[in-house]
């Protein structure tokens, strides 16, 4: 496996010692180092890379400011332990903590936390449903009977039309491949929406049947480009 | 493997959590040294942040200081102050004025003049070391 990263982090000590883990693997190339959130997007918003080892406390934006306004949905592991995290940590599908200074040994322990996601679904983008492993099963949902879709760590939930929700082990990066497009858009790094169920547009939310939907910054245009505004 | 206990590698200064270093780097000397090059070169400006944070009153810039240094203790093996910044965040979180936590931040402060002293000796001690095993 080799994966490319970028190290975000304003503490030198730690991020060369991460740099150094890195190397040591054999696994994960670095493609750069950025102390503040501001550098490290320049650099996203023309490279992407499939891994971001991140700081959360830094001069200016946090690390998840970050991860609200990069258009793509790269493995994360924080590395920070702070537990008033473990909820933003939880809904931006973030793979790993390392808590600073963190041993060699845990470094590699992480780093087996990245994994291609598992194929739990079955789909073709050009018709007009999906099968997912859920329950010991494959079920169908037809496009028409799902709300959204939301990460849940490695899994996904699909709430549809009928309220039910499925849960079912995979990624939004993953789907966001899969479903329709016709159907379907990403809004935000933990949501793909059925464009054909948007009640209503507020800010940065969308409401689907009385469900509250984030859009991120790096998502809005492409959500104003679907929404056929006349 | 040698390791950072071997009898006739290089002796720590007490205050140092040999133990831990050997869990973080092994029996790599040199990358040691560099850990503790750049932990020097990046001192001042934590500190002084931590000391602008508390004269301007700010607990949660304060808090945040003493969280961006914490770590810094934990890569050069003086786990005790890293342990006693991770105890003064936790009073930074639940303080309302500076004046609640004036005295743990004096502690904290001279603990952490102390610990540049720890460092910058066993920093020379180890450039040392390194010099006469190459």
């Amino acid at each position: 496996m080799s994966l490319s990263c970028i190290i975000v982090e304003d503490l030198q000590v730690a991020a060369n010692y991460l740099n150094n883990c890195c190397e040591k693997s054999g696994q994960v190339e670095v493609k750069g180092h950025f102390s503040n959130v501001t550098d490290a997007l320049s650099f996203l918003n023309s490279n992407t890379v499939d891994l971001i080892f991140l700081d959360v406390e830094m001069p200016g934006a946090n690390g998840f400011e970050l991860l609200d306004q990069i258009a793509f949905s790269p493995k994360v592991i924080l590395t920070t332990a702070k537990s008033e995290y473990a909820y933003n940590a939880f809904q931006y599908n973030v793979s790993d903590y390392l808590m600073k200074p963190f041993t060699y040994q845990r470094f590699l322990e992480a780093l087996g936390k990245i994994q291609p996601s598992k194929e739990t679904i079955s789909t073709n983008s050009a018709t007009d449903h999906i099968y997912i492993k859920a329950d010991g099963k494959l079920i169908r949902l037809n496009n028409d009977s799902i709300l959204y879709i939301e990460s849940m760590g490695d899994y996904v939930k699909f709430v549809t039309v009928d309220n039910k929700k499925y849960i079912t082990h995979n990624t939004i990066k993953n789907l966001e491949e899969k479903v329709s497009k016709e159907h379907f858009l990403k809004v935000h790094r933990s949501y793909i929406v059925n464009l054909h169920k948007i009640d209503d547009m507020r800010e940065n939310f969308l409401f689907i049947k009385g469900n509250e939907i984030p859009v991120s910054k790096a998502n809005k245009a492409d959500v104003f480009r679907r929404l056929n505004i006349v | 493997m040698n390791n950072l206990k071997t009898a006739n590698a290089f002796v720590f200064n007490p205050e140092f959590d040999v133990n831990y270093l050997n869990s973080l780097y092994g029996d790599d000397y040199n990358y040691l040294q560099e850990v503790f090059n750049t932990v020097m070169h990046d001192y001042q400006s934590l500190t002084d942040n931590i000391e602008y944070n508390f004269s301007s009153g700010n607990l949660n810039a304060l808090r945040s200081a003493v969280h961006k240094i914490k770590p810094v203790f934990g890569f050069v093996g003086l786990t005790a102050v890293q342990q006693l910044c991770q105890d003064f965040e936790q009073i930074c979180s639940t303080a309302s004025s500076p004046d609640q936590l004036a005295g743990d931040f004096e502690s904290l402060k001279n603990k952490i003049s102390q610990s540049k002293i720890l460092i910058e000796e066993e920093k020379k001690k180890l450039e040392l070391f390194n010099s006469n095993c190459s």
